[in-house]
């Protein structure tokens, strides 16, 4: 490839121009930190602008080995999540405005670039390299607090996403052996016969671990919560997010998604249920809200994955809100745990509004934006006549309205008064929690914008949220698992909050593989030894014989006498008569 | 029910009369769209599944998953509930 058209290809990508200002940022010496995020969001800017200027097509066409490749490909499904990202990672870089640390702000945009790399990425080498880049720059965001648990936390977390990108690139070669080609659009996980393909596994595996599909699901919980307060909300974005992006490009009407997705939806609701750490609740409601998405996904039809994207717009911007609200509540109080928390709505009042608007929009209650979203997937169930997942996916909104609707907000500003009376937040946390709580009402009220957005936009033309039927069926579902909180709060059948560590996936890695490990290395080491003595015992016993033999007093070391050479002569002229004579 | 640190009055939302309008004002809202789930102007008018036309099936349903959530999932916690600290003890 020609280093000009290498130059203006990189020089025209969105992604690269927010890498640079990530590594500028990170260049501004410690006595001006002040100006870091007033650049970052400076950079964002450009890179919104160039994404709008751009509009829909293919850019930066090169030639990889010999392979086409398109670094920049904007169409209806990659515009919809560049676009959330850019507002997402605006919004973050405010929430931490007073950050003063190169490396937290460094990766506050440099992991929301890969982001936006990776579903701009037209081939699957491009997504290779900014696949593996939103895994190496949002590392430093677990490693922030710089705690031991944090480090091995996010040794765990690297240790995951690396491997995801390393089977993203066995998938790779698979798919290029089967197509002979790097484009990335459809993979598919049957052939046309029906049987399964060795490429779709491996690339559903690469896209499953980082959407945190059930059992691959718990680097969610162990890595996320442990960063700082604003190092989690940046955290909760991406990284699902473009995995949904691309299970959505990959794999549109994969049934065995449906199936996945409302696992997805279902189990997360028991764990967050019993956890305390309301961040780690936020996080089991990243791995429901995932869930729906990738139910829109498997049906594969034009509404379904309008809804399934549509969806991810929308709580982007809601489940960030609430990780903003429950940080706020860390950087007063300095803890996330619900045994800690409570009554800080008598000081806290605005962020408590706030927190409320996200919790009533993940709920999916009329007029926010979950609303509008999320009723397109459970159309999808309709259509198809799945009425088990169409059940599944009723039930999974109950449990929703329980965690993130009523647990998040009530647990950190009602219930039990903690005694805490920590400041309001400061300006430009209620900020960004402002911005986020007027896209949440706007988008629900308004949700025109979004569907234009959407890749389908024809396939919403008879799609009314707000008609009758559909508000009254939200609220029947919603107002009465309220009603049924209320009921179980009176009769003191709603569990307390207990302090504990619930165990999930990654406890057999944690623990027994740990030990696994542990004892495996042990093993090593002692056969090592073991090996080590034999040969250094048989090394020793050899010296010795060989120093007997040619040492001071060996037998070789002796001088010889002359009869003894006479003979030895004599029998040396014998053979050499006998083998003459024979031969 | 808060306790009132400091001695200071307790909140808006802490007293009952708050406590009792809020849940006045659901219980009516609720039962509001209960019945309206039977009025054929708030039905759909193709519904995809039989169920959808029974009226009040999503207010039984929600009620009756939120209580199973809340009433079943709790006892996930004999089997998973650790110490608060048990992985610090580990790593």
């Amino acid at each position: 490839m020609g280093a000009d058209s290498l130059i203006s290809a990189l020089a025209m990508n969105p992604a690269v121009i927010l890498s640079v200002g990530a590594i500028l940022g990170a260049l501004i010496p410690n006595g001006y930190a002040a100006i870091r995020r007033p650049l970052m969001l400076v950079f964002i800017a450009i890179s919104a602008f160039q994404l709008d200027r751009l509009g829909l097509g293919a850019y930066g066409a090169l030639s990889f080995f010999g392979e086409p490749v398109t670094m920049l490909r904007i169409d209806r499904l990659a515009r919809l999540f560049a676009v959330v990202f850019h507002i997402a990672a605006a919004l973050n870089i405010v929430y931490a405005w007073r950050s003063r640390d190169r490396l937290q702000d460094f990766a506050a945009l440099a992991y929301p670039a890969a982001a936006i790399g990776g579903v701009l990425a037209g081939d699957l080498i491009t997504l290779f390299v900014w696949w593996e880049t939103t895994a190496v720059a949002s590392v430093f965001l677990v490693f922030g607090p710089g705690t031991r648990a944090t480090y091995v936390a996010g040794m765990r977390y690297l240790a995951i996403q690396v491997l995801s990108g390393v089977v993203l690139l066995a998938g790779i070669a698979l798919v290029y052996r089967e197509t002979g080609s790097f484009a990335f659009g459809e993979i598919g996980l049957r052939d046309d016969a029906g049987a399964l393909k060795a490429s779709g596994l491996v690339m559903l595996l690469a896209f499953g671990i980082k959407a945190a599909f059930p059992l691959l699901h718990n680097w969610v919980q162990d890595a996320y919560p442990k960063a700082s307060f604003a190092g989690t909300i940046v955290l909760s974005v991406f990284t699902t997010k473009l995995a949904v992006a691309s299970l959505a490009r990959g794999f549109p009407g994969t049934p065995e998604l449906i199936w996945i997705g409302a696992v997805m939806t279902i189990f997360p609701i028991f764990f967050a249920l019993i956890e305390n750490d309301l961040k780690k609740v936020l996080c089991y409601s990243i791995n429901n809200q995932v869930g729906f998405m990738i139910v829109g996904i498997g049906f594969g039809t034009a509404a379904s994955i309008n809804g399934a994207v549509g969806y991810a717009f929308a709580n982007i911007i809601f489940e960030s809100l609430l990780f903003m609200a429950i940080g706020a509540a860390v950087y007063r109080t300095g803890t996330s745990k619900a045994t800690e928390l409570g009554g800080l709505y008598k000081t806290m009042p605005l962020t408590m509004i706030f927190c409320l608007i996200g919790a009533m929009s993940i709920s999916a209650f009329p007029g926010f934006a979950g609303f509008v979203t999320k009723g397109l997937i459970l159309d999808a169930a309709g259509e198809a006549n799945a009425f088990w997942i169409w059940l599944v996916l009723l039930f999974a909104s109950a449990g929703v309205l329980e965690h993130a609707g009523i647990k998040i907000p009530y647990f950190t500003f009602f219930a039990h008064d903690s005694g805490k009376r920590p400041k309001e937040a400061p300006p430009e946390m209620l900020l960004a929690m402002g911005v986020s709580a007027f896209l949440c009402i706007a988008i629900g009220v308004r949700p025109e914008p979004l569907y234009a957005l959407m890749p389908y936009p024809e396939a919403l033309a008879d799609y009314h949220p707000y008609a009758a039927y559909h508000i009254v069926e939200q609220l029947q579902l919603l107002l009465f698992a309220v009603l049924a909180f209320a009921a179980l709060i009176l009769v003191k059948w709603y569990p307390a909050e207990v302090a504990s560590t619930n165990l999930d996936t990654d406890w057999f890695y944690r623990v027994p593989g740990r030990a696994l490990l542990g004892w495996a290395t042990d093993a090593v080491r002692a056969i090592w030894s073991l090996l080590w003595r034999i040969f250094s015992t048989r090394v020793a016993d050899a010296m010795t014989r060989v120093y007997a033999v040619h040492g001071p007093e060996g037998a070789l070391a002796r001088s010889w006498p002359t009869g003894f050479m006479a003979l030895a002569t004599a029998i040396v002229l014998g053979l050499a008569l006998l083998i003459a004579f024979a031969a | 029910m808060a306790d009132h640190p400091h001695g200071e009055k307790p909140g808006w939302a802490d007293t009952k009369t708050f406590r009792t309008a809020l849940l006045g004002v659901l219980v009516i809202a609720a039962l509001a769209v209960a019945g309206a789930g039977f009025l054929p102007q708030f039905q759909k008018e193709h519904p995809h599944f039989k169920v959808e036309g029974l009226g009040a099936f999503f207010a039984v349903y929600g009620f009756v998953a939120f209580s199973f959530i809340v009433l079943a999932g709790q006892h996930l916690r004999k089997l998973v509930a650790r110490k608060e600290d048990y992985y610090e003890e580990r790593e």
